[in-house]
């Protein structure tokens, strides 16, 4: 999935590479020409009473040299390093794209600041592989040819062989280096990741480590990771500070080799002095791209890690995907659920076992129900949060899974169990950042939500920026402000899950009559621990261990003596 | 700006101080290996030279195998040396950057809320990752090569001067021109890392954010809006990494740009002389391979150049970080208390968190050992932050706090802390096994963890689980009901046994029969301590001792349920608020949906 992402951005780009890499070569070539004007120049100033003009020409020479390399220096590295820099940006949002559409059961396996290394760190050390050690290495190669080339023309081909005969031993070892070098970065991206997540994690609980007063434990705790993170490291330069120093060793045969026998064919006369120097100079022009090769193979190692890493992640595909065409969700429309179990993946009970619910459209149904007992599971699935068998959820007679997704979930109004909000404006955060909403709206639906006094009392009203998951609001603000999320969406289905628990009592009922005025008429899921919460609503379920027990109106299941009863006679 | 970064500089070095003697070995490497490389061409020489031109008669070790494996013998310790040098120099690197990461972890978790409120997640995650990191590149690919290179240099320069000393100064005097162009772009270029930096810090916390929200996200179809967000973030840290690559391609040619006008000087000038006949060509050639030699480390050093800028700019936004230090909190500061009474007194308390915005106006009360107290009042009236003084998380800016009759700010914060527990509003679970979770780093046996599981009545899920107390919570609970994650909170609450007990809105997402059950059992652990809880049902909090009724920040009334219903006052309206829907059910019946539209089923 990186490979074909990286190939397909190739594609795209390819001319700007393209022109980038002749460049490349354009800048390799002028600067060959330097040599051959100053042999030139020497030559003229050799020569007794020389003309001025002509040194002045070679000098000239230079200078235009020295433009030319600037200028296409200049052009090749923006264009092949600037490509990396935009193929970086590119992974990073198609990635970003991939989480987007990851479904919860996702997420509940992995952590976030894992998540974050891989959008950063991982996709940094692609861009190593892809930029700088490309045109390295493509620079590399190509002087390695042209020297191979120059070398085989001027002197002996056996000579040449001679020169190549370490090159299979050094392609050999860096294989194999190169492989322990790529699982051992491996190692340290992890590790890197581990950090990262413990760094995010112990700021998120700060509030916990801070009131039982953890902290030295948390620090002693982190330089466990870190002991670990350094062992990582140095256990990865270990193999691969080896790579340039060997390399150099093994080609050094050929030097000694040429030394020994090239110097014994000099003294029995069969070549000439001139040969061997030339070619001990091509030996020597040789080495370094050698070597940088060397350097090379561990990016490029790196970045192999890395994106074997990422395809760890695109290569998920998202547990819950569109179902169908039908694209939008019906207006007035019941909800039928028949027979619905649920289990989670992975857990070996069922968290809703056998639901059959019918809600006439526009009707209010309260859920009720112990901890645990799979209230919130019940939202989630109408949602699709997690996928459901067919012909179990119908909306308005359409199954849950002929809907597109978003036009599914494009009907709900949410306010989930925990208040989630973004370090935005509270304005931006009642919108959830969509548009088309006049303020008025906006102000309406926080004065349905019973917010909007205490936000106008706030130092920037509307405009004021909340911290991270609102951490500058009370728990109730946090709600209301919640609230006022789902009914600014005037939503055809407006699910409220425990969303009234860290409000007051008086606004409660307001609130509750607030929700009864702009919901007349509208379907509307209320999940209380309260009973007043749900009183009124047109039908109340009591959920057990994912079975519902009892259902009827708040008369009817106060007549019954059941479980609800109970509930009610302990308010 | 510049101060900034010199006394970095001064600070990053001062790291290398306890390294001194490792320093100075692996430098001491880099010169053998420097050695090395000058001995290589001799070999050559001594072989062209002396046997193949002048054919010396090879005897012994002097002998053409003999110099071919004296070569061998030469590149093969070099690579030994350079590799030892490569791996201790990374020791040394990896120790200063473990010391440093534990440094800035530390300081993180010692942050005040009040810094902690208003900074974001990101930023401080990337200076303990990236911008460490970025400090590493330093120690692994630059720190040993420019020692090397100002090796070379210098010795060059002094070959050079040895040589010709006019022709030297002619052929050094248009490198400062080359250093000349880095410093005038080295302010734009410095600036240019710090926007990448925060940005890189932006994109992480963005992430953070979005990972954690992405349920909502989802649920609220605001994919595209999000995606719009963060191809904005990413796309300014495009442009800005664009522009760092625009620099180095100035930067990095600039080297072989000075070496030809170098050489364009040298033989304009030489040509002077060569006419006058006051310089021999040889000479001059000569000279221009030393201006090769030169720019070689040069090059090297205008190449690192940037790899040095963006580790000193890591380095500022570290020591940024580092010079909190004066407004940690000092844990061990203060009387040292073993155990509390659990007497807690508020007198004409005034608290803000910003400025003069008072979310407490003197507020006063006074809770005796053993008390249970409950604080109601409508949202956003205080309470939360009232338990957030208790526990010291912020400082009072009026008024004072009395614990156990000492002013809250001369008690041992550690001591304090570990004595009250706190069950807080919002849970935080961490990704550990519900055991650890529970007991978190403290020494608190199995059989403690599960007694007050079975307290909080936290076992009757836990046992169900396949793992029990051993497993595993995912990232915040996210695998279990709210309800569920209240309760293990709780039950953490509880293993701590604590003099103090705090629970803020501790029972919210609880259904009422657990509560119930709960509350029966935590009477009993709360004989002898000191319980303050807040809640809006108050269903729940009839039995407190004492219910303080906040409003606005003020405490407008104290007293018992009974007391105060009497009084008939703002509590009565509130507990009449909740009741009046429950005392008459038939109210308003199905009134709500009174237009029952069609059933579409
Ligand atoms: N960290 C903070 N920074 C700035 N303002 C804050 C912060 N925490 C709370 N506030 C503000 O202080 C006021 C009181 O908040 P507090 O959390 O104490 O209320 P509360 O009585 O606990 O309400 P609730 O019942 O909703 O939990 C609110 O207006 C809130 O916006
Ligand atoms: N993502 C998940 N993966 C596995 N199990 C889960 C997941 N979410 C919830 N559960 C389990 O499913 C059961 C039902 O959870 P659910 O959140 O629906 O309860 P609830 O009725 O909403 O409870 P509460 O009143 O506490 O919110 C619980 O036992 C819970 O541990
Ligand atoms: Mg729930």
């Amino acid at each position: 999935m990186g490979r074909r992402f990286l190939l397909r951005f190739l594609k795209l780009h390819w001319f700007g590479y393209a022109v980038g890499v002749a460049f490349m070569f354009l800048a390799s070539w002028i600067q060959t020409l330097f040599p051959r004007i100053l042999g030139d120049t020497v030559d003229i100033l050799k020569t007794a009473g020389f003309a001025p003009a002509g040194v002045y020409t070679q000098i000239g020479y230079l200078l235009g040299v020295a433009a030319a390399t600037f200028g296409t220096t200049y052009v090749w590295r923006n264009l092949v390093i600037g490509g990396a820099r935009r193929l970086e940006c590119d992974l990073r949002e198609a990635l970003f794209d991939h989480f987007q559409v990851l479904s919860p059961s996702f997420y509940s396996r992995r952590k976030t600041g894992d998540l974050i290394a891989y959008a950063i760190n991982d996709i940094n050390a692609v861009r190593m592989m892809l930029g700088p050690a490309t045109s390295q290495a493509i620079n590399g190669v190509a002087v390695i040819l042209f020297t191979v080339v120059a070398m085989a023309r001027a002197s002996d081909w056996r000579l040449t062989l001679l020169a190549l005969l370490p090159l299979p031993f050094i392609v050999a070892f860096m294989l194999v280096v190169g492989r322990v070098v790529k699982k051992r970065f491996k190692r340290v991206q992890k590790t890197f990741a581990t950090i990262s997540d413990r760094v995010n994690e112990n700021i998120s609980g700060i509030r916990v480590i801070k009131a039982y007063a953890q902290e030295d434990e948390e620090v002693r705790r982190f330089e466990r990771l870190n002991d670990r993170m350094v062992e990582a490291n140095l256990a990865m330069v270990r193999v691969s500070s080896l790579l340039s120093p060997v390399i150099e060793a093994c080609f050094t045969v050929s030097f000694v080799l040429n030394l020994i026998l090239g110097g014994g064919r000099v003294l029995a006369g069969q070549i000439t002095l001139g040969d061997f120097v030339a070619f001990n100079g091509y030996l020597v022009l040789l080495l370094k791209p050698v070597i940088s090769i060397g350097q090379v193979i561990n990016v490029v190692q790196r970045g192999m890690a890395s994106l074997s890493r990422l395809d760890e992640i695109l290569d998920v595909a998202p547990d819950v995907v569109d179902g169908g065409p039908v694209a939008a969700f019906p207006a007035h429309a019941g909800i039928a659920v028949r027979d619905l179990s649920f289990a989670y993946p992975g857990a070996d009970r069922e968290a809703l076992s056998g639901i059959d619910l019918t809600i006439p459209a526009g009707r209010t149904l309260g859920i009720v129900g112990r901890t645990g007992s799979g209230k919130s599971t019940l939202v989630q699935l109408l949602m699709k949060m997690y996928n459901v068998e067919d012909g179990r959820i119908l909306f308005g007679g359409t199954d849950l899974n002929d809907f597109r997704l978003d036009a599914l979930r494009r009907g709900f109004g949410l306010v989930p169990q925990d208040n989630f909000l973004f370090s935005a404006t509270v304005e931006e955060n009642i919108r959830c950042f969509q548009g088309g909403y006049t303020p008025e709206q906006v102000a309406q639906a926080a004065r349905d939500a019973c917010i909007y006094d205490s936000l106008m009392a706030l130092p920037d009203g509307l405009g004021t920026m909340l911290g991270e998951r609102g951490v500058n609001l009370s728990g109730g603000q946090k709600q209301r402000i919640s609230i006022a999320r789902a009914l600014i969406r005037d939503p055809e289905v407006l699910v409220l899950d425990d969303a009234l628990s860290a409000v007051d009592t008086v606004t409660e009922g307001e609130i509750l009559a607030n929700l009864r005025r702009v919901r007349a008429g509208r379907t509307t899921l209320i999940i209380a621990h309260r009973i007043s919460a749900v009183q009124e609503a047109d039908e109340i379920v009591v959920l057990d261990a994912g079975r519902i027990v009892e259902r009827g109106t708040h008369a009817e299941l106060l007549a019954k003596g059941g479980p609800y009863r109970e509930i009610c006679d302990l308010q | 700006m510049k101060s900034a970064t010199s006394s970095s500089l001064r600070r990053l070095l001062s790291l290398n101080r306890p390294h001194a003697k490792k320093i100075a070995l692996a430098a001491f490497f880099v010169l053998l290996v420097n050695g090395a490389l000058l001995l290589q061409p001799y070999i050559l020489k001594v072989v062209i030279d002396d046997f193949l031109t002048q054919h010396v008669a090879q005897q012994g070790l002097y002998s053409l195998p003999a110099m071919g494996i004296l070569y061998f013998a030469v590149v093969v310790a070099a690579g030994f040396f350079s590799v030892a040098q490569v791996n201790l120099v990374n020791q040394i690197g990896q120790k200063i950057m473990r010391g440093l990461r534990t440094r800035v972890f530390r300081t993180i978790q010692l942050l005040p809320l009040k810094y902690l409120d208003r900074t974001s997640t990101g930023s401080l995650i990337t200076r303990a990752t990236n911008d460490v990191e970025a400090l590493s590149d330093l120690y692994t690919d630059v720190l040993m090569s420019l020692f090397a290179d100002a090796f070379l240099i210098l010795g060059i320069i002094g070959a050079m001067l040895l040589i010709d000393v006019r022709l030297a100064l002619v052929s050094l005097c248009v490198t400062p021109g080359m250093f000349a162009v880095i410093f005038l772009l080295r302010t734009k270029i410095k600036k240019n890392f710090q926007r990448v930096k925060r940005l890189i810090g932006r994109i992480n916390g963005f992430l953070a954010e979005n990972l954690s929200g992405m349920k909502l996200v989802q649920s609220f179809c605001a994919e595209k809006e999000k995606k719009a967000g963060f191809t904005g973030l990413n796309g300014e840290y495009f442009k800005s990494t664009l522009f760092q690559v625009r620099m180095n391609s100035v930067l990095r040619p600039l080297s072989d740009v000075f070496q030809n006008l170098t050489v364009a000087l040298l033989l304009w000038y030489g040509m002077g002389r060569i006419g006058a006949s006051t310089l021999e060509i040889g000479v001059l050639y000569a000279f221009t391979t030393y201006v090769k030699q030169f720019f070689s480390p040069v090059s090297d050093i205008a190449d690192n150049y940037t790899t040095i800028q963006s580790a000193f700019v890591s380095a500022d936004r570290i020591f940024e970080l580092l010079d909190q230090a004066p407004t940690l909190e000092d844990l061990d500061a203060g009387l040292p208390l073993d155990r509390l009474r659990g007497d807690i007194e508020f007198r004409h308390v005034w608290f803000a968190y910003n400025d003069e915005d008072w979310v407490l106006k003197h507020v006063s009360f006074h809770v005796l050992p053993g008390e249970t107290v409950a604080f109601v009042g409508e949202t956003g009236a205080g309470k939360t932050t009232i338990i957030s003084l208790v526990s010291a998380f912020y400082a009072a800016q009026k008024g004072e706090i009395l614990v156990d009759g000492i002013p809250i700010g001369d008690i041992r914060k550690r001591d304090l802390r570990r004595n009250i527990s706190v069950v807080l509003q919002d849970v935080f679970l961490f990704s550990e096994t519900i055991g650890r979770n529970v007991s978190l780093n403290d020494e608190i046996d199995s059989e403690e963890i599960e007694d007050a599981l079975k307290t909080s009545y936290a076992k009757v899920f836990v046992d169900f689980l396949p793992g029990g107390i051993d497993e595993p919570v995912m990232e915040r609970g996210s695998t279990l009901s709210a309800g569920q994650r209240q309760l293990l909170s709780f039950a953490r609450a509880i293993a701590h046994d604590p003099a103090v007990i705090v629970l803020d809105e501790a029972t919210a997402n609880i259904d009422t029969s657990t509560e119930g059950l709960i509350q029966k059992a935590i009477e009993n652990v709360a004989r002898d301590r000191t319980t303050l809880v807040i809640a809006h049902r108050l269903s729940t909090i009839r039995k407190a001792d004492r219910i303080v009724v906040m409003r606005d920040g003020e405490v407008v009334e104290t007293g018992d349920h009974e007391s105060l219903m009497d009084r008939n006052g703002y509590y009565a309206e509130m507990v009449q608020g909740g009741e009046s829907v429950g005392e008459n059910p038939d109210d308003s019946p199905e009134s709500s949906s009174g237009t029952r539209g069609a059933a579409a089923l």
